[in-house]
């Protein structure tokens, strides 16, 4: 092997060999950053839903006069829920249900103030609710009901209400300590549960109880009328589809837009991203066409040499080898390299975003090593393949 | 070796012809009657004729690129007349890139055929810097410097003195006796070399 390294190493340009590594792990870098800033986006976006939540829209019907007068029914009929299914917007749809049965509740603890209130409770489907609880949901025997608040009612009462009342402020933390009990009246029994707040919704502006809680509490209790659904609840696989305002606004509907606007920037976000790791993909793209011409330049270099050598005895493989200690030994100082400029990387943007409060891993995932190591393997095999053919095809001359 | 190409003259005009390891031959022409180019045919360098070669009974065309190779390790020597040296090399070097691949030579051993050559004192140089007949020498050793059912041996001695060409030709011939081989050697003219048979093209 010493032998065949002097022969073939030398009179070659290494310049060329330099840049095809610059540009690999340039590529790399890019493209590994690119995936540690994405997996790290997804997981801030993931627990800021409020932040982007791009795919459920609430929809409701505005209210008239004629509502306030009793003269009409405001929720909406099984043609309008029907309608809003077939909309190709609509992915998923699913109508909020509510209490058949007058509900109320009351505290009575020494940590908190006491209240007491007349109640009403509403119910979505669980795939809806964005409060990821392990509390959350129904069966016979539970001894408690979850209950899931809207996180401006506590905004209202923490900036609100308590301060104005000399009341303390509670933080989300401790609201699963708060103790209180709901009362179901039906028309012939009464029960009375304990509940707990099982977290706060951005997304759902209601009093929100697991949906089977409340379709087996109105077959127990309910005995008032059914009313229609006044919210319907949707999901649409891109929220930025102008046709989702254009059917809200032709049907007199009504829904909060902001939302709609925030979800805007998920998707900018996502396709900022996806460009990059184009970019990169087409950068690992021209380095990996430089090596591959690189090394093809070296043994062309060399074709009198390998040809000498296969007349003494030496098979193509055998000349291929010292080619193919030189590409292994250049990618993997390019992974080595990229690896360690994008742990640098990150550990920068983790500082930066620690700025602004959000938390992002300083250290690259696994996925993030095993991209790298699947495409050095892809690119050690190709580059492999093509010296064996630079030099087989020499051989046979 | 059974059956050589029949083209052109004489060996090539022939129905068929064998080479056997027992003999030593001297293939003999004037230039371009194709010396080279037989043994070119005969070492798979050159699949451009027609006929057919068969080495130990196997049709040569049926013989893969990995088992040439292996041949050109363990069963063909050739002394190329082009030398096929490497001249950025030191001739030890030369040299020990071929017994690398083989490992048939001690060091001593090599040291001692470059003494009974006269030039053992020229090992360290480069080739590039050696005269040509110095080179032939250096590649005359080379090519011992591995087992061999046949050695070729091509034009080899053209530069070298008559004194060292007799030195080199025992040199050889003690080879192929130790190791039963045969010798295929050629020449533009019978320069007096003791031979079993000699054929002209």
């Amino acid at each position: 092997m010493k032998y065949l390294f002097q022969i073939l190493w030398k009179d070659q340009s290494r310049w060329h060999l330099l840049w095809a590594v610059l540009g690999t792990i340039a590529g790399f870098v890019l493209l590994l950053t690119g995936i540690h800033f994405y997996e790290n986006m997804n997981k801030v976006l993931r627990e800021n839903e409020d932040l982007l939540d791009p795919e459920y829209i609430i929809v409701n019907k505005e209210v008239g006069i004629g509502q306030t007068l009793g003269l009409g029914n405001g929720g909406f009929s099984e043609e309008e829920i029907a309608e809003i299914r077939q909309q190709p917007f609509a992915e998923q749809v699913a109508p909020f249900i509510s209490n058949e049965f007058p509900i109320s509740a009351y505290t009575r603890s020494r940590q908190f103030p006491n209240f007491s209130t007349e109640l009403f409770f509403e119910a979505v489907p669980d795939a809806f609710v964005d409060v990821r609880s392990d509390d959350w949901g129904w069966e016979a025997g539970k001894d408690h009901i979850p209950v899931i608040l809207p996180q401006d009612y506590l905004n209202l009462y923490n900036f609100g209400f308590s301060q104005s009342q000399g009341l303390p402020q509670i933080p989300k933390e401790m609201i699963g300590m708060l103790q209180f009990s709901v009362v179901l009246k039906g028309a012939t029994e009464k029960a009375t549960y304990p509940g707990r707040i099982s977290g706060f919704s951005n997304r759902i502006n209601s009093i929100l109880v697991p949906y089977d809680f409340l379709t087996w509490a109105n077959e127990k209790f309910g005995y008032l009328e059914q009313p229609r659904p006044s919210r319907i609840i949707l999901v649409s696989p891109d929220p930025t589809d102008p046709e989702i305002i254009r059917f809200i606004d032709e049907k007199g509907y009504d829904t909060i837009r902001e939302k709609l606007k925030s979800s805007r920037l998920n998707i900018i976000l996502k396709f900022v991203l996806s460009f990059l790791v184009l970019i990169a993909g087409i950068i690992i793209g021209l380095a990996f066409l430089i090596f591959l011409l690189s090394l093809q330049l070296m043994i062309s270099r060399s074709s009198e040499k390998i040809r000498r050598l296969n007349k003494l005895g030496y098979h193509h493989t055998e000349i291929s080898r010292p080619y193919i200690i030189v590409l292994f030994t250049l990618l993997f100082i390019v992974t080595a390299m990229a690896l360690a400029i994008s742990a640098i990387i990150s550990g920068k943007m983790a500082a930066m975003a620690a700025e602004w409060n959000m938390e992002v891993g300083a250290s690259l995932s696994g996925t993030i090593y095993l991209v790298s190591i699947g495409l050095v393997v892809v690119l050690f095999v190709l580059n492999t393949f093509s010296i064996y053919l630079g030099t087989k095809k020499l051989c046979k001359e | 070796m059974k059956e050589v190409p029949t083209k052109g003259s004489s060996i090539w005009e022939a129905a068929s012809f064998s080479f056997s390891q027992e003999n030593s031959y001297l293939v003999e022409a004037p230039s371009g009657k194709g010396k080279t180019s037989l043994l070119s045919i005969m070492y798979g360098l050159r699949k451009d004729y027609s006929g057919k070669l068969f080495i130990d009974n196997r049709d040569s065309r049926n013989i893969g690129s990995a088992e040439w190779s292996a041949m050109r390790k363990k069963q063909l020597a050739y002394i190329f007349q082009g030398l096929e040296l490497f001249d950025d090399m030191s001739a030890w070097d030369n040299i020990m890139l071929k017994n690398h691949i083989t490992r048939h030579k001690t060091q001593q051993q090599v040291r001692n055929m470059a003494a009974q050559l006269n030039i053992e004192p020229f090992l360290q140089k480069h080739c590039g810097i050696l005269s040509f007949g110095q080179r032939q020498r250096v590649a005359i050793i080379r090519a011992l410097c591995q087992p061999f059912n046949f050695l070729f041996a091509d034009e080899c001695f053209s530069h070298i003195d008559k004194q060292n060409s007799a030195v080199a030709m025992e040199l050889i011939r003690e080879e192929c006796r130790a190791g039963g081989a045969g010798l295929i050697l050629t020449s533009l003219g019978n320069n007096g070399h003791d031979v079993d048979i000699t054929l002209r093209l």
